[in-house]
């Protein structure tokens, strides 16, 4: 029983070169004739049917799934601009892939049903160890999708996915599905296995800021109110002037930096949500769905809080793996932390490394929202989209 | 009922009510007593809430200055952060375009993920040709139909060109507000710089970078970075170009002297074909007039001796005439059979260990007659620690008698003639100076030609071959040695040659075959 794994990245301007080289050196790794699985990630510099028809010519899968990503995180750098392929040959890891398209105007029970259904249905087994998918950034509330993907699967199955993302442009992000790309969708891969182990770590590092203050009217994703005034007066009174810019443009600096942070009940994590813009009325409109009435705080993050949490989040892959030796490690990282973090980037990886062994595949990207349960190591809770979170997963 | 009855009862029904109201006044001072302490509790506890509210809001307008203080800080994290990834970026392109000295692998090199690194999602760098029509060298995040029209309008913005033609940077932050607007509907960005890249013939073409994303904004100091990039990339290219042009002019002149090399190869070709038939012919004429000359000095001997009958004086006279210039005939053509023997490899030197002293003394002894006619002082001068060189006795000889021989000619009567030889590092040097009446020195040079003589009045009054010197030469030549002179005319001439301090292969006993490299020259 034996799992092989071949990651290649290039960095080359011309996309057919840079997948053709990608795919080069993953098939040079993995020295398998049979590819079973292709994750494809690819900055938005590429054209992505350049580049999946490049990749595809090359190692010609049995499987592939992929999507488009602010930057790519590898063992050996970070580069805002790329593409990385990971291939996998194993006889020991089954892969199941799903699709569902048209998000917008679908319903998101229905697609993120259908999604966790068409991804069982391509396994041969009834068995599953996790399921991992990539959704387009831009829809507006990926909540409702993720409930129902939820309700397919359970609440104590690992489901890890991350944010297709343009890099904050706001225009078109694209995932990979077998000899297509999709824009306006979600891809899905789910594991089985009966040797494997998945670990997952998810943390943040950001810290509460100031008095705590409540949500008094929200409607999904979008919060009306806080404190019965208009939402965005959070931010209004502790930057005055500079609020002004999370009207202006989607996503500006204070949303990045200082998420809103939502105590959950049942959780002791405080959940992030950016805020993606600023209605007329000062309604903040978030990526994912607010629960009424949750104590809401300003937060606040560091570098150095980032990379504890980088490390802890590691920690509890280890705890998760329950021994195995890791041998791919998957990183989530929403591309918040990369604003905060900048020149300082890869101190996480290396700080990753640092527990999961240096010699490990590792493959990761920086998308746009998280999504992850929370307290993996112990017990896997509700799965939750969030923001300015690293996500990592070993297989082991 | 009765009256005392109904007293009773009354009584009765005021203790009750005594009792009563003495109970209900006891419960409702302690309801007071209760209500008042809980009021105070109440109070206590609002106070308490007032002073936790008061707490959180001096922690909240703490914690406003803090995010405040963090969004400064983060702010001018970011700047810093961009600026050393700038600064880095500028420094890899910079050193990457600094060293190459080809255009093309200038462009190659930039047309790579360094721009994008540089933080910008569209870039174009345009550069003018020969024209002054603008072209795009490079590009990213442009369609081609956007690039045409981008170039179609730099085409029409003189003012945008003349002011960039004058240095001029512009950019979303420091530029008027109608340029800054014109320039992002052209290229469809949010933020962006747009720079010359001069030279000290002026511009030569444009680099713009911009981002359509408002979250990707541009500073100052990202314009001064690629200003600075931007004269980079000129000073790269203008060395290319001079590279270019010095390339090209070595190249033809490479070509040239590869052109002339071969016609010279065939000129000299052409002469050593034309030498080799001299000296083939030198050496057949030779012989074949050696034979009659043969005979011809030996009857004229015969008839000198006058075992033919007793001759006439005036005939004897005669007859002593022909013998010597059948000698002279003869010594020349003896020295043209060693001239051409030597030149066509034929002749052998044995080479044996000579010391030079000895070599001089026999060359005096062999000249006396001559010196003494003239009263010419012969100085023989050889270092002590001059070694034996390794020469062929008889042709050696050869080469001191023909360079005393002229020396002797030219030096008048009471002049010296000194012989002198002394070790070098790699040779013995030679040199014999006369206080003679000097060469010319446009003549030094053509001295060891064949039969070239130097026009002087003692040459127009003595006979000559013009041998001797090219004989000498050649012998020395077949040495190893190298031959040539010095003088001042009227001063005298000193006549300098070599031969190798060891002799080839070490072997004292070595035959040299005299092909020279140059034999037929």
């Amino acid at each position: 029983m034996a799992t092989h794994i071949g990651i290649g990245f290039s960095q080359e301007v011309n996309t057919a070169l840079a997948a053709t080289k990608a795919a080069s050196q993953a098939q040079e790794q993995i020295q398998q004739d049979n590819i079973d699985l292709v994750i494809i990630l690819s900055t938005i510099h590429y054209s992505p049917l350049e580049a999946l028809l490049s990749v595809r010519k090359i190692l010609n899968p049995l499987r592939l799934v992929g999507s488009s990503a602010a930057g790519i995180i590898l063992a050996e750098l970070i580069s805002l601009r790329g593409i990385a392929v990971l291939a996998i040959s194993s006889d020991e890891i089954n892969f199941g892939i799903c699709a569902a398209t048209s998000l917008d105007t679908q319903d998101p029970r229905e697609a993120g049903n259908s999604l966790a259904r068409n991804a069982i249905a391509d396994l041969d087994q009834p068995r599953r160890q996790a399921f991992i998918f990539f959704i387009d950034g831009l829809i507006k509330n990926n909540s409702p999708i993720l409930k129902s993907i939820q309700e397919v699967f359970g609440n104590i199955f690992p489901i890890v996915g991350a944010g297709s993302t343009d890099d904050f442009h706001f225009r078109k992000t694209f995932q990979y599905y077998q000899d297509r790309y999709l824009v306006n969708s979600a891809v899905g891969l789910i594991l089985d296995s009966a040797t494997i182990r998945v670990g997952l770590g998810n943390k943040h590092g950001w810290k509460p800021l100031g008095k705590p203050r409540f949500i008094t009217h929200v409607e999904g994703n979008i919060i009306r109110t806080i404190d019965h005034k208009k939402a965005s007066g959070l931010y209004e009174e502790y930057f005055g002037e500079e609020a002004q810019s999370l009207r202006s443009a989607p996503m500006s600096r204070l949303a990045i930096l200082y998420p809103l942070g939502i105590r959950l009940a049942d959780e002791h994590e405080y959940l992030l949500r950016n805020p993606v813009s600023v209605l007329h009325d000062g309604s903040v409109v978030c990526q994912g769905e607010v629960p009424e009435q949750a104590q809401v705080h300003l937060m606040i993050g560091n570098k150095d809080a980032c990379r504890q949490a980088a490390m802890n989040a590691a920690k509890e892959v280890k705890e998760g793996l329950g021994g195995k030796t890791p041998k791919l490690i998957f990183i989530f990282e929403d591309l918040g932390r990369q604003k905060l973090m900048g020149r300082g980037a890869f101190a996480e990886v290396t700080l990753i490394k640092q527990i999961l062994g240096y010699d490990v595949p590792l493959i990761g990207m920086y998308c746009h929202g998280t999504i992850s349960p929370f307290r993996t190591s112990q017990s896997i809770h509700r799965t939750h989209l969030q923001n300015e979170n690293i996500v990592v997963m070993a297989i082991g | 009922m009765h009256p005392i009855l109904k007293l009773l009862d009354n009584i009765n029904l005021i203790n009750v009510m005594g009792v009563v109201g003495a109970f209900l006044f006891m419960t409702v001072g302690i309801l007071i007593t209760l209500l008042i302490r809980k009021t105070d509790e109440v109070n206590q506890q609002k106070e308490l809430l007032n002073k936790m509210t008061r707490s959180f809001n001096d922690l909240d307008e703490q914690a406003k200055l803090i995010v405040k203080t963090d969004l400064e800080l983060n702010k001018a994290q970011e700047e810093l952060d961009k600026r050393l990834s700038g600064l880095n970026s500028l420094q890899k392109t910079s050193r990457l375009i600094s060293t190459t000295l080809d255009e093309e692998e200038i462009f190659h090199r930039l047309d790579q993920p360094l721009m994008s690194e540089l933080g910008f999602e569209k870039n174009l760098i345009l550069m003018y040709d020969a024209d002054k029509k603008l072209h795009c060298r490079i590009e990213s995040g442009f369609s081609k139909e956007e690039i045409i029209y981008i170039l179609s309008q730099l085409e029409k913005e003189r003012a945008l060109a003349t002011a960039l033609r004058e240095g001029h940077s512009f950019s979303s932050v420091s530029s008027p507000k109608v340029r800054k607007e014109k320039i992002m509907q052209l290229f469809d960005v949010e933020h962006f710089i747009l720079t010359p890249i001069l030279t000290q013939e002026g511009m030569i073409g444009i680099v713009f970078v911009g981002n359509r994303s408002s979250a990707s904004s541009v500073t100052e100091g990202d314009e001064e970075l690629f200003s600075i990039l931007a004269n980079q990339i000129g000073q790269s290219l203008e060395n290319a170009q001079l590279f270019e042009q010095v390339y090209r002019s070595r190249q033809e002149l490479e070509s040239k002297i590869q052109e002339r090399t071969k016609q010279l190869a065939f000129a000299l070709e052409e002469v050593k074909k034309i030498s080799k038939t001299k000296t083939e012919f030198i050496s057949a004429v030779s012989h074949e007039l050696r034979t009659p000359l043969t005979s011809i000095k030996g009857y004229a001997s015969l008839l000198l001796s006058g075992k033919m009958g007793a001759i006439p004086p005036e005939v004897k006279d005669r007859l002593a005439k022909i013998n010597k210039h059948s000698d002279n005939l003869v010594k020349m053509i003896n020295d043209l059979l060693d001239i051409s023997r030597i030149e066509s490899g034929r002749a052998e030197m044995h080479l044996l260990p000579t010391q030079a002293e000895a070599m001089i003394e026999n060359v005096r002894d062999l000249l006396t007659p001559q010196l003494k006619e003239k009263n010419i002082q012969f100085v023989s001068s050889v270092a002590p620690d001059t070694p034996p060189v390794f020469v062929d006795r008889s042709q050696f000889e050869r080469v001191f008698i023909n360079l005393v021989g002229n020396a002797t000619k030219f030096t008048p009567e009471n002049g010296r003639i000194t012989v002198s030889a002394s070790p070098e590092k790699n040779h013995v040097l030679f040199s014999i100076t006369d206080t003679g009446i000097g060469i010319n020195e446009n003549d030094l040079g053509k001295l060891f030609n064949e039969f070239y003589r130097v026009e002087n009045e003692i040459n127009q009054q003595l006979k000559g071959t013009g041998l001797g010197l090219s004989l000498a030469k050649n012998i020395v030549e077949a040495h190893q040695g190298k031959i040539w002179a010095a003088s001042q005319l009227g001063k005298g001439t000193t006549f300098y040659f070599t031969i190798p301090r060891q002799p080839p292969g070490k072997d004292t006993t070595t035959v040299i075959p005299t092909q020279k490299p140059d034999a037929g020259i």
